[in-house]
């Protein structure tokens, strides 16, 4: 009798706590939330931005200066935000947390939220309002065909190295559940997923290029080139492909693939995001307040670190401006171009 | 009928045995002599905050952990260019060296480039790389240099330990309340000079300046500003000797107050040493006050001896008069300034209670020196017929005084009464009025006790400029279960805490456990600011905070505890306020299970509480003081009537100088609290001398008018002589180079003058209505 009522009230408790953690919590609105870490950034047809960022941050603005804190159903760290269009977009963040909104980013609404998995979403991506995919850490891979009503995990075998492949074979025969711990382990972040058009490309950990035609059913891994993380990856408008990754590292492709070649960057510093001007400059954002300028068409580049050192995480062109997140908020960014003042 | 007959019996024993009364006196005061030169100037940190109360119980519970508020901070600057430089290299490496071998240093703290903990990481493709700031085989020269810089930049330390220009370096180290090699506690003083001698005077030279702050440093400075204050004592010896001079126009007569008013300072000073008290740099400003209670009483008694000799009576007889006419109304003024400063006991904290001890030992010794030995030696005075003559002549002027005797006792007619009342009544509500905005705790930036051009306070406005920290911040302290850093949910409660304060107006930044390890996170994840968030799995959390060691002051040994460290915009009584309130607040909503977020520790956490204890007391004190003095009132003159009359000026003026205290931005703290408990304490006496006559001769059947003119007669210029006495006393520290000191002066001074004031104009005034039948009849 009394090990049983024991035993019902440690369950109790479990059930609680379980509760607990699957129970998102609304954002709560905070005077300095445009100075909070924000880690996205889009620009909407030159009329909105929307940032998102950490304790479930999600900023619009219509003049990059005014910036205004959304209600938000989730405090999860939201690290990757993308519209279809002026009204339908969806933000993805850690505890594989995936919200939407119908509005323009007015009200968001909870599609996915799973702290159980332990793992972040790191980019979100759209190809109408219907098919998207959300990809983050450890290869994690989320599909809807319906708008983000349901989502579907995809485990793409083509991302694991050869003697991977091996190991799992013979784990899944000796041991299922080593084997499904593992399998949600054994994959490579990915940190970006860029839609090119009809291509789609996704880069990440170890090196990882990668790009699909068929919108990420199927995925063909590009030839090494580095050893190191890809954090972004942009056709210029010259219509080249750049990719930027850990401690400086920028490669440069003059046609679709092959041959990239290292561009010199003169910094360690990990580089985050490109961001294209209208006016044919490439920017570079990355970590201890690193700016990359090319005018080359990603060939050359000029440095303009940020006097106070914050990482840039991403960034937008607006008003002749880069409108940039960082650990701090949102940083404005002027830099003319050469010749012009 | 009781009381007089004890002072007869006291009278005829002292005067009978005056000789062997005097040899006493002369024993006792060389015994109290010689322990008075024993007297140490003593200062220490726990002095200064009131130890039970809560924040300051939390404080101390983790003080061994979190160091707690006593560090010294460092500043090497070169003037005329960049850090990267031999000579600046070689200037940081000798203050660093320096300081660590001064005993008192927490040597395993000592912070600054070249401790080895200060070290750099950086992100590699396989993971961290990192090593020591500067290198085992640094070389000042070019190549070296550079390396430096680079790693300077790498590390993070910009703002801390290298400031944000890179003008500056810094070096750190907190302070150990005792010397572990001695066992001894640790000498402020000794060790703020040495600081002084061996690191600012060693190495400020050749464009390379040193800058050095807290709270060691802060008291060493303070305590130097006070020995400032043996000049002020000279000085107010000597205006004050100048004015009771012209009082008595006789140099034997100016002598006798002045040097038994010293005696009872050696005697306080003696009695201080004796009991194992030292003095305080707060405190010592009431050897003064002492001093010139001392001479306004002796004054009293001069005065009338004066009198009594120029009505043909010998110096004895007059003496002995005196004695008897005096003992009661100056031992009640007295026992009531004992007991207005004794008050002060009830505030708990020891610096204000040593000052109500110092300070009440002092006044009872006056009762000694000045009611008894002055009457003593006036007897063996021989009095010459010049003084008589020279008061006779001095009545011929005199006969002017008297007119204005005359003028002044009409404020006891009605007519001019209910216009001094109206006047009253009017400057009390406007002050009562004012004295709502009257602000508890420090109302200025740097160390308040120190004025702000202070080469203290400039250092303090230097660092706090140059470097990303603040010396105005506050710890909250999170006590909660063992290992508790290893649950995301107790981690997630610390980290919105701190987010919720950090968006509190006047909080310019906060630092916590959780925040670091986010940063820490980031770094695991090849420093992406996306992973910039606590981890949800259990290993992950671990691995993030298990680079973070205890001596960062952001952990205990088994994370039970964590303190969340606010960086406030300052240290403002409404900045406090205003950030108290909000944790309170969020402590309350983020409530869970196992964890408790208590206040508070760090300077401001101090401040707080000192304000907190300082507001609480501010009542009681205010009723202690005024009950004592109605009391002693009531029993000296058995008349509610004399006292209302007393008390209500008295009242008038404390609301008064409140209404000053808002005009000149002086706050309610520690130092200037007891400063309304001394001015109500001795302004009572102008009151008590004067209604003392005033009662007797109405009790004769004399109307108010004629009483108060009497009074005047007899009292008057000795009223106001007391009162400019004591206003010169305490006005010389107007010059002191400490801030508290001259905030002190000021109210001291406006407490004197226009207790005074109020004594010889609102007392005669209200008695004129308080005695009603009498006041009309005869005019």
């Amino acid at each position: 009798m009394m090990k049983r009522s024991i035993a019902f009230v440690l369950l109790y408790l479990t059930n609680q706590c379980v509760m607990a953690i699957n129970t998102p919590l609304p954002s709560v609105i905070a005077p300095l939330a445009s100075k909070s870490l924000l880690l996205d950034i889009v620009n909407i047809e030159q009329q909105k931005l929307v940032a998102v960022g950490e304790r479930g941050h999600i900023l619009l603005s219509l003049d990059a200066v005014n910036w205004q804190q959304m209600q938000v159903p989730v405090q999860a760290t939201l690290t990757g935000v993308y519209f279809v269009d002026t009204m339908k977009g969806w933000a993805v963040g850690h505890d594989a947390t995936i919200i939407n909104t119908l509005d323009g980013g007015k009200t968001w609404h909870i599609q996915q939220f799973k702290p159980e998995l332990e793992k972040p979403l790191l980019d979100v991506v759209f190809k109408n309002d219907m098919e998207g995919l959300a990809v983050g850490a450890y290869g994690q891979f989320f599909r809807t065909e319906d708008g983000g009503n349901t989502w579907h995990s995809e485990f793409h075998h083509e991302f694991l190295l050869p003697e991977d492949v091996e190991y799992l074979e013979e784990l899944k025969n000796e041991d299922e559940e080593a084997y499904l711990d593992e399998q949600s382990s054994i994959l490579p972040h990915f940190n970006r997923i860029v839609l090119d058009g009809r291509t789609l490309y996704l880069v990440g950990e170890i090196g990882l290029i990668a790009k699909s035609n068929d919108f990420g059913k199927h995925w063909q891994k590009l030839a090494e080139i580095y050893q190191g993380s890809f954090f972004d990856l942009i056709r210029t408008q010259k219509g080249n492909l750049i990719v930027v990754g850990l401690r400086g590292n920028a490669f440069r492709s003059l046609k679709n693939g092959t041959p990239w070649q290292r561009s010199a960057t003169n910094t360690t510093a990990l580089l985050n995001s490109l961001v294209l001007s209208d006016d044919d400059r490439i920017f570079i954002l990355g970590n201890n307040g690193v700016v990359l300028e090319s005018t080359d068409d990603g060939l050359t580049y000029n440095q303009h670190i940020q006097e106070d050192g914050k990482p840039l995480v991403a960034g937008v062109w607006f008003d002749n401006k880069i409108i940039a997140v960082s650990d701090v908020g949102i940083k404005a960014i002027t830099l003319t171009l050469p010749g012009h003042n | 009928m009781t009381i007089n007959s004890i002072t007869n019996r006291l009278e005829v024993g002292l005067f009978r045995q005056r000789f062997l009364v005097l040899l006493l006196f002369v024993a006792t005061s060389v015994f109290l002599f010689f322990q008075a030169t024993q007297i140490k100037l003593d200062a220490s940190f726990t002095k200064n905050i009131p130890l039970n109360h809560s924040y300051m119980k939390t404080y101390l519970k983790h003080r061994e952990n979190f160091g707690g508020a006593n560090n010294i901070l460092i500043s090497v600057c070169n003037e005329g260019g960049d850090i990267f430089n031999a000579k600046f290299f070689e200037a940081l490496k000798g203050v660093h060296d320096k300081l660590f071998f001064i005993p008192g240093v927490n040597r395993i703290q000592v912070k600054s480039l070249f401790s080895p903990s200060t070290r750099f990481v950086e992100i590699v493709e396989d993971g961290f790389a990192g090593g020591p700031v500067i290198p085992a085989n640094f070389r000042s020269d070019a190549q070296g240099l550079a390396i430096v810089k680079s790693n300077i930049e790498k590390s993070g330390i910009v703002g801390s330990i290298v400031s944000d220009d890179y003008t500056c370096a810094m070096v750190k180290a907190s302070l150990m309340e005792t010397d572990p090699s001695t066992g001894e506690k640790l000498n402020t003083i000794l060790f703020s000079e040495q600081l002084e001698k061996e690191v600012r005077n060693e190495f400020e030279k050749n464009g390379i300046t040193v800058h050095i702050i807290g709270f060691a440093k802060m008291v060493g400075d303070v305590a130097n500003g006070a020995k400032g204050v043996v000049t002020f004592f000279g000085v107010a010896i000597a205006i004050t000797a100048v004015m009771v001079f012209f009082f008595c126009h006789s140099i034997r007569l100016t002598i006798l107050p002045i040097a038994c008013s010293l005696v009872a300072v050696i005697w306080q000073m003696g009695l201080l040493s004796t009991l194992g008290f030292g003095l305080d740099p707060m405190s010592i400003l009431i050897p003064f006050l002492v001093f010139a209670i001392g001479v306004s009483h002796g004054v009293q008694m001069i005065n009338s001896v004066g009198k009594l000799v120029v009505s043909g009576k010998t110096s004895l007889q007059a003496a002995q008069l005196s004695f008897r006419a005096l003992l009661i109304p100056g031992g009640i003024a007295l026992l009531s300034d004992t007991v207005g400063f004794l008050t002060l006991l009830s505030i708990d904290i020891g610096i204000i209670k040593e000052l109500a001890i110092t300070a009440s030992l002092g006044v009872a010794m006056i009762i000694l020196t000045n009611l008894i030995l002055l009457p003593l030696l006036v007897s063996y005075m021989h009095i010459s017929k010049s003084f008589g003559q020279k008061r006779v002549e001095n009545d011929s002027p005199k006969q002017k005084d008297s007119s204005i005797w005359h003028v002044m006792a009409t404020f006891a007619h009605k007519g001019p009464a209910s216009i001094i009342l109206g006047l009253t009544l009017i400057l009390f509500l406007m002050g009562l009025y004012h004295s709502q905005d009257l602000k508890i705790g420090e109302l200025h930036a740097g160390a308040p006790a120190l004025h702000e051009s202070s080469r203290y306070n400039q250092d303090t406005f230097l660092i706090t400029d140059k470097y990303a920290i603040s010396v105005d911040y506050m710890s909250v302290i999170i006590e909660t279960i063992p290992d508790a850093c290893t649950h995301h949910h107790i981690m997630d409660a610390i980290d919105n805490f701190q987010w919720r304060m950090e968006n509190v107006e006047g909080v310019q930044s906060a630092i916590s456990l959780a925040s670091v390890s986010k940063i820490v996170n980031a770094g695991y994840n090849e420093g992406n600011p996306k992973w910039r968030a606590l981890s949800r799995n259990q290993q992950t959390l671990v691995q993030s905070i298990a680079r973070i060691p205890s001596t960062s002051g952001l952990l205990n040994n088994d994370c039970s505890v964590m303190p969340v460290i606010l960086f406030l915009a300052d240290h403002k009584a409404e900045t406090i306020d205003a950030v108290i309130k909000e944790i309170k607040l969020a402590s309350e909503d983020l409530q869970l299970d196992n964890i408790e977020f208590k206040l508070a520790s760090g300077p401001v956490g101090v401040m707080a509480a000192t304000n907190e204890a300082v507001a609480e007391a501010q009542l009681p004190m205010m009723l202690y003081v005024y009950g004592a003095v109605i009391l002693l009132c009531l029993i000296s003159f058995r008349s509610v009537r004399a006292t209302i009359s007393v008390v209500v000026p008295l009242f008038v003026v404390s609301t008064l100088a409140q209404w000053l205290m808002t005009v000149l931005d002086i706050g309610l703290t520690v130092s200037t609290l007891p400063v309304i408990a001394l001015g109500v304490g001795i302004g009572v006496d102008y009151g008590i001398y004067i209604l003392s006559t005033m009662s007797e001769k109405l009790r004769n059947g004399d109307t108010v008018g004629e009483a108060y003119l009497k009074a005047l007669q007899e009292r008057g210029s000795a009223v106001l002589i007391t009162g400019v006495t004591l206003a010169i006393g305490v006005s010389t520290w107007f010059f002191s180079d400490l801030k508290f000191q001259v905030d002190m002066g000021i109210l001291l001074t406006f407490m004197f003058l226009v207790n005074m004031l109020a004594a010889v104009i609102v007392l005669p005034a209200l008695a004129a209505f308080l005695w009603p039948n009498k006041g009309e009849t005869i005019k």
